[in-house]
């Protein structure tokens, strides 16, 4: 009976192979694959920026009344001037209850009605003053809400096109035009604005914005330069952006004297404005025809956050007021507002809009082409503040009312005409545009519109004889193409700023259920060695590896905070070395091994040390970072020994490195194929070392050209690692090693690792021979630790199954070197110099590959490739193929459950913030660096299995 | 599992060491005065330093920190020196010696902990953590160099294995790891993003180890009571 079960075990055994111990991976990398697909496209809501801009002759091409056609112009322009100069006043994070009357609110709050001045001009002059509540568009952060206000767009996470770091705007957008258009452009202020449109400005005055506790020097300046500029008639458009509302609410919140402050004192500055601008108001005098908005890029909470998608941070207000006054009010079909009488017994109407409009109602009040982005309509509103919107040039038999709707009409018309030909062109562009349902349902609905303007409208217009049928059409014509530019804002919104929360749930659930599989998978191969572990069963798990699975709950819900994730170096190096000091413990209790523990704990010092300058390196380029006050012991830069020292240092460890993988494998039988790599090995480490000595010395480039050494010699470090890989896969198809599958799998680690460390140490440049080194000596600690947790009661029949702390110590120390190696989790932390060793120009593919190389070599690759060690040091004797291959399928498995476990808490973490302030800043980059890394590892522990288990012939004569 | 083991090998050493040197015994209510004047001492030192100078932990860290230790330091030592082991052949004086050496050499260890975990290492915050070290070490090794001397036995048996036999290495043992583990724990809030000054080195790393120390005090009074009663029951 029992021999029977062995036989048709061992049958089984030989059908299915190598793929007995390994299937279970593959199924985790398609798992993967297929959760982290789905998540990413709900998640990552990406744009194309298109590099088109509108050009005022474009209008030509549009079927509508523009009024050159009027003025039979050379130059047309899109829509007549309705005022001739513009102020914009920025207050930063205005929320709408700083402006609109307290009564419009179920309680009074005292930070409300400070603003007194804006409430007293629209209630003296309702025609030609507003307040709006503009609603922004999330991410309601400074720079995307500049974007977007501008453009006329919605900016997301993914802008595809614009290149990473410069955050210059290259979309056509408001400032382009102005600029196109000869207007004159001051500015004031944040600097933002001059980070995103370095060359538009005329004269520009702008003061750094990231200091938050400061309150008054952006303001200040504005100040200075402002009212001085309001007497000048140099400039068409004025941007005077305050900060102060801003930085008080971060610092101490809206509900704070600080900010009831800041608020009297914009009153103060507002009341002289208007006041200059009264005085000027004259015909022929400066501000004869202007318009002045003061407006808020968006809200903010009570606490001062923003950056989400909460009513109070979208909320955000827009005052207008122009100077010369229009002749009536806007006709009342279009009117939205709602009155109120505020404290003082005046009445106060308040009306609402869209902030993506205002790009393009500014476009249309100063005459300039809409940027060639924007997907706002022209907000009759405030269109109907600028006094010019009520003239028409051919004098009809028309009431005022009337000539302002036959002019919108045409307006509409143009900005239908340009937001349809925008549509248009991205889903001809881009490769992920919008649904055919969806551009088919916006194409109709805007035939519609303009089938209704070719039939009647236009007609009508042009006829110029059926006054009482013209009325009618044209209110019939705003309406459809109101009906056009809403499904189309509708559309856009759904498209780039709403999450498919679908798509993340789906991807959500394919991850846990990855998850559950793994750890399935786990205990699978524990009941299956059920026999051979018979002494320590399931016991081990719980006991040794309750610190680990402590460590590792640690480490995934750190991820819940965005602080931890900005400093997430320092919170692994913190549970290295609580793990370190665990091991110490055990290894004083066991009386052994206490050598390999200090120095663990001295390594993982060290790390920290390593990794507070990576982080060092962080802060002065990340603007997250750029407050945070680390504790970075400053390395005396300018000494001259510190120089010598950092030339010799990396190349005698390297050269330390060579004569060590030469010692190792001199000892242990090779076969000649790996013999050859481990050669190579050093021959690689050699061309680095000359690589790095032409690099800086000039005596030794008199002998050859300096390109051997910059361009060939890291290519041939390249090559050799490609004829290493190709020597290794040769080598698999030799069977027939006379050695123990043990020592095979070491010789095979051994070569696989030197393979990888030649080009790995030449990326990550003169500190690579360092952590290479570091890694080295981590990796052996680790591996003779794991011996600790035998015991001796358990005698001969020593404890077969590794637990999953020396696994887990092995993770952790690899996220450490990835912060070591002075990188972190940000676009601006890969070494983009790395790529361009041995290139000179740009060549996308290889050179991703060699970023990938050098972003994950340290962290990803070599300790994938080097975890048989933990099992092939484990034991002493030869047990046979099965246990060990039943060892090491467990192993990776444990390892690749871990990876999974911190990527899924990073995904649990972005889906909770989701619209968290550092969503796009921090969290994003995370998440793409996370799921990279996921990736990597299942592809790279699929490879591993494929070449560490082969299928060659085995007496399981141990068991 | 730990637990189990745990609870197997007291079982098993218990017998070896009642002859071979007799476990230091404290009663229930020597165990509450030590508890207390631990407790009164650390409130003093908070209450000199807050009413005479004025300070507390998160304005003046440095500060404070040292008045805990000034404190503590004689009431640890003289305290614990009484329940010293073999009692006869060691001298009261010396026990208090020990004690008195083991202040640096603990403090040593302590600061190098905190340094493999990440404690800032610039001279600006060089006061603060010697004397938190100061303080820490106060809290574990001094009162185990008191009672045990340099018996390397029985060090290993409470602090890396936390098997505390008898009532005074309950009383050495549990607010030693509790100090160690509420540190450990207190150094979680320092990189979140509140601008709080008490979330600087050492100030919450403090409160934690202090208030780890608290409830290791009175949990080890709780088990020297029922040591106590078990013998009590044993005895009868």
């Amino acid at each position: 009976m029992k021999e029977r079960e062995i036989e048709g075990a061992a049958r089984r055994r030989k059908i299915t192979g190598k793929w007995r111990y390994t299937w279970h991976l593959w199924v985790t990398l398609l798992l993967h694959i297929a959760a982290i697909v789905l998540f990413t496209r709900g998640f990552l809501l990406t744009r194309t920026e298109l590099p088109h801009y509108s050009n005022s002759s474009d209008v030509s091409e549009s079927q509508c009344l523009y009024s050159s056609s009027h003025n039979n112009t050379t130059t047309s322009s899109w829509t007549k001037p309705a005022v001739n100069r513009l102020i914009i006043i920025v207050l930063d994070a205005l929320r709408f209850d700083f402006v609109a009357p307290s009564t419009f609110f179920p309680e009074s709050k005292h930070w409300m009605d400070k603003l007194k001045v804006l409430k007293e001009v629209v209630s003296k002059s309702p025609t030609s003053a507003k307040i709006f509540k503009a609603i922004a568009d999330p991410p309601t952060t400074s720079l995307q809400r500049l974007k977007g206000l501008t453009t006329g767009g919605l900016p997301t996470f993914v802008d595809v096109g614009n290149s990473f770091g410069a955050p210059a705007i290259v979309e056509d957008n408001f400032l382009n035009q102005l600029v196109q258009s000869g207007k004159k452009v001051v500015m004031m202020g944040d600097d933002t604005w001059t980070q995103l449109f370095p060359h538009h400005f005329e004269r520009s005055y702008p003061y750094p914005s990231f200091n938050v506790k400061d309150l008054d020097t952006v303001d200040n300046g504005c100040i200075e330069h402002l009212f001085p500029s309001l007497y000048e008639d140099d400039w068409d458009v004025l941007i005077s952006h305050f900060l102060g509302v801003d930085h008080a609410g971060h610092i101490f919140g809206v509900d704070s004297t600080q900010m009831t402050e800041k608020l009297e004192q914009y009153n103060s500055i507002l009341e002289k404005v208007i006041e200059v601008l009264e005085k000027e108001s004259g015909p022929g005098r400066l501000h004869e025809n202007t318009l002045l908005v003061v407006m808020g890029d968006h809200g903010q909470t009570l606490n001062g956050d923003h950056g989400g998608g909460g009513a109070e941070e979208v909320e955000t207000a827009i005052f207008a007021m122009s100077v010369k006054k229009p002749p009536s009010s806007v006709p009342v079909e279009y009117d939205t507002s709602s009155c109120q009488l505020d404290l003082d017994g005046k009445n106060v109407c308040v009306s609402s809009m869209q902030q993506l409009d205002f790009a393009v109602t500014m476009s249309a009040l100063l005459g300039i082409p809409f940027p060639y982005g924007s997907i706002g309509q022209v907000n009759p509103e405030l269109y109907a503040l600028g006094a010019g919107s009520w003239n028409l040039d051919v004098s009809q038999q028309l009431s005022e009312s009337d000539i302002w709707i036959q002019n919108y009409a045409n307006i509409l018309c143009i900005n239908s005409w340009q937001v349809k030909r925008y549509i248009d062109a991205y889903s001809a562009s881009s490769a992920v545009g919008f649904s055919s349902d969806d551009l088919s349902r916006v194409a109709s609905v805007y035939a519609q519109a303009e089938n209704h303007w070719l039939r009647s409208t236009k007609k009508l217009q042009l006829d110029k004889k059926d006054i009482d049928a013209l009325v009618p059409a044209l209110k019939k014509q705003i309406e459809s193409y109101f009906n056009f530019l809403r499904t189309v804002a509708e559309l856009a919104r759904s498209k780039w700023t709403e999450f498919d929360l679908r798509m993340m749930g789906a991807g959500i659930a394919i991850m846990s259920i990855s998850l559950m599989f793994q750890v399935l998978a786990i205990l699978r191969a524990n009941s299956q060695d059920g026999a051979t572990l018979a002494s320590s069963g399931y016991a081990w798990f719980f006991s040794a590896s309750a610190s680990a699975f402590f460590l590792l709950g640690m480490r995934a819900v750190s991820f819940l905070s965005n602080s931890f994730i900005l400093e997430e170096g320092k919170v692994a190096n913190f549970l290295l070395s609580t793990s370190g000091i665990v091991a110490l413990r055990k290894s004083v209790v066991k009386g052994k091994l206490l050598k390999e523990s200090v120095g663990f704990l001295l390594l993982s010092t060290f790390c920290r040390f390593g990794i507070e300058i990576g982080l060092s390196k962080q802060a002065s380029t990340s603007a997250f970072m750029k407050e945070y006050t680390s504790w970075i012991l400053n390395i005396a830069s300018g000494l001259a020994v510190w120089n010598h020292a950092a030339e010799v240092v990396p190349i005698l460890v390297l050269i330390i490195l060579a004569f060590w993988l030469y010692k190792a494998t001199s000892d242990i039988f090779f076969g000649w194929p790996r013999k050859i790599v481990v050669v190579c090995t050093i021959l690689s480490y050699m061309l680095i070392i000359v690589h790095w000595i032409t690099e800086n010395n000039r005596y030794i480039l008199a002998f050859m050209p300096e390109s051997i050494g910059r361009i060939y010699i890291p290519r041939i470090v390249y090559a050799i690692l490609l004829g290493q890989l190709l020597l290794l896969v040769f080598a698999q198809l030799f069977k027939g090693n006379s050695s123990d599958c043990k020592t095979n799998l070491v010789v095979k680690t051994t070569a696989m690792l030197s393979a990888w460390s030649s080009t790995v140490i030449l990326l990550s440049g003169k500190q690579g021979p360092m952590v290479a080194f570091a890694s080295i000596v981590g990796g052996y600690c680790i591996m003779r630790l794991c011996d600790i947790e035998d015991d001796a009661k358990n005698g001969p029949q020593r404890r077969l199954s590794i637990g999953p702390f020396p696994v887990m110590q092995w993770n952790l120390f690899a996220t450490c070197l990835f912060f070591c190696s002075g990188h972190w989790c940000a676009f601006d932390g890969l070494h983009y110099g790395a790529a361009f060793i041995g290139f000179e120009e740009f060549m996308l593919v290889p050179q991703a590959i060699i970023l990938t190389l050098d972003t994950y070599g340290f962290s990803i690759i070599l300790p994938v490739f080097g975890l048989p060690f933990l099992v092939a040091m484990k034991y002493k004797a030869d047990l046979g193929k099965h246990v060990l291959f039943t060892q090491l399928s467990q192993m990776y498995t444990t390892y690749g459950l871990i990876t999974a476990i911190m990527t899924t808490f990073t995904i649990y973490c972005v889906t909770m913030h989701r619209r968290h302030l550092m969503v796009w800043g921090l969290f994003a980059p995370k998440f793409v660096f996370d799921v990279f890394g996921l990736l990597l590892t299942d592809v790279l522990i699929c490879l591993a299995s494929l070449y560490y288990f082969d299928q060659g012939k085995d007496g399981h004569n141990h068991n | 599992m730990d637990r189990r083991k745990k609870r197997e090998k007291t079982t098993v050493t218990k017998p070896s060491t009642v002859d071979a040197s007799s476990p230091p015994k404290i009663s229930p209510s020597e165990a509450f005065i030590v508890t207390l004047s631990s407790v009164l001492g650390l409130g003093l030192a908070f209450y000199v330093a807050n009413s005479g100078f004025s300070i507390d932990l998160v304005t003046d860290p440095s500060r404070t920190i040292f008045f805990i230790w000034l404190v503590e330091l004689p009431i640890v030592i003289l305290l614990y020196s009484r329940y010293r082991q073999n009692p006869r052949q060691c001298m009261y004086l010396r026990a208090v010696g020990r004690g008195l050496l083991a202040v640096p050499i603990g403090a040593l260890l302590n600061c190098l902990g905190a340094i493999a975990l990440g404690a800032p290492v610039t001279f600006q915050f060089l006061p603060k953590t010697v004397n938190w070290s100061l303080m820490m070490s106060l809290f574990t090794t001094v009162p185990a160099s008191c009672v045990l001397g340099s018996s390397w036995a029985h060090w290993k048996r409470i602090f890396a294995q936390t098997q505390p036999n008898g009532s005074v290495e309950y009383l050495i043992c549990l607010p030693a790891h509790g100090a160690v583990i509420g540190g450990w724990f207190g150094a979680w809030p320092m990189p979140l993003d509140w601008e709080r000054p008490w979330q600087e080195w050492p100030i919450c790393v403090s409160y934690g180890a202090i208030g780890g120390y608290l409830v290791g005090l009175v949990a080890s009074c709780v088990f020297v009571l029922a040591c106590a009663r078990s013998q009590h029951v044993k005895q009868t």
